[in-house]
């Protein structure tokens, strides 16, 4: 009889917040395949939104986001009336970004200076480089500077990862995937990717605590 | 007995992401659990990996700027706009 894994009731369970995490991303999809226009809408700019942040946090290329944007838009209205598996949808989507991504930077013949962090970095339109307004609201400036600052630290370890470890902190700690849907976006075992987030997280963590 | 010890530590750190994923049977967190409270320096470890775990989920809460926002909707409307003219 296989071992009972249950959750810990202590203080020591992770409690995984909402925000990008809570879209349930089927019954989007199903609502869309219905001939709902505002589900269509609102699935089409998910798919941009992750593209921006795939683009941002993964690539590192700032510039190529809108490309990426308006491939993962197109790919899911193309497709999104012939997906048969709603459940599958989100690897599906996820999936689809990383490859659009990978398609603008095979493009591009330079590497990035370095990985730009969501709090520094809009691009506009003409591909130049813009700050970015972060809103917190209902919290002291002090608080918001605090925040801004551990977004840069951490964008900053980030950096120091390879790409496909990358790749699994963006997957599951930023987007909040299960690790069954990071070893199927990724092409790689559940096992393995237990394995390499673990030791992402302890590099992540010791480049937080440098001085 | 230091080295047992931090043999034991060793081992805690290598098991620590299961142990704050909740993947772990009840008797493997409950020896972790005690394992913490009275190690002090892995307690330390699991709360900076737990803080740094914690800071990766709050990137994800990140909205999109106001104008990468306005093009993302303007790209969307002119799709819809261009299916139904087609249809």
């Amino acid at each position: 009889m296989p071992a009972t894994v249950t959750k810990p009731p202590d203080s020591n369970l992770r409690i995984r917040p909402k925000g990008n995490r809570g879209t349930d991303y089927a019954a989007l999809l199903r609502a869309a395949q219905g001939g709902n226009q505002a589900a269509m809408e609102r699935l089409l700019m998910k798919a941009q939104e992750i593209a921006y942040r795939f683009s941002l946090l993964v690539c590192g290329h700032a510039d190529d986001a809108d490309d990426a944007m308006q491939e993962a838009l197109l790919k899911t209205y193309r497709h999104a009336a012939q997906i048969k598996e709603p459940e599958a949808f989100r690897t599906w989507l996820y999936r689809t970004v990383k490859n659009a991504c990978l398609i603008s930077r095979r493009r591009r013949v330079d590497e990035p200076a370095r990985l730009h962090s969501l709090d520094e970095l809009s691009v506009a339109p003409d591909g130049s480089v813009q700050a970015l307004e972060i809103e917190d609201p209902g919290r002291l400036p002090d608080q918001v500077m605090e925040n801004r600052r551990l977004r840069g630290a951490l964008h900053r370890a980030l950096q120091t990862l390879s790409p496909e470890n990358r790749l699994i902190v963006f997957l599951r700690e930023v987007e909040g995937l299960s690790t069954r849907d990071v070893a199927s976006v990724v092409g790689i075992s559940e096992a393995n990717v237990k394995t390499r987030l673990h030791r992402a997280r302890l590099s992540l963590r010791e480049h937080l605590e440098a001085p | 007995m230091k080295s047992s010890s931090e043999h034991r530590c060793r081992q805690l750190r290598e098991r620590l992401s299961r142990y704050i994923d909740g993947e772990m049977t009840p008797p493997e967190r409950r020896a972790i659990g005690a394992h913490l409270r009275h190690c002090p320096c892995c307690r330390t470890m699991a709360d900076s990996l737990r803080h740094t775990i914690d800071l990766c989920h709050r990137a994800g809460s990140a909205r999109l700027p106001a104008d990468v926002k306005r093009r993302a909707q303007s790209r969307v409307s002119a799709l819809l706009k261009e299916s139904r003219s087609r249809a």
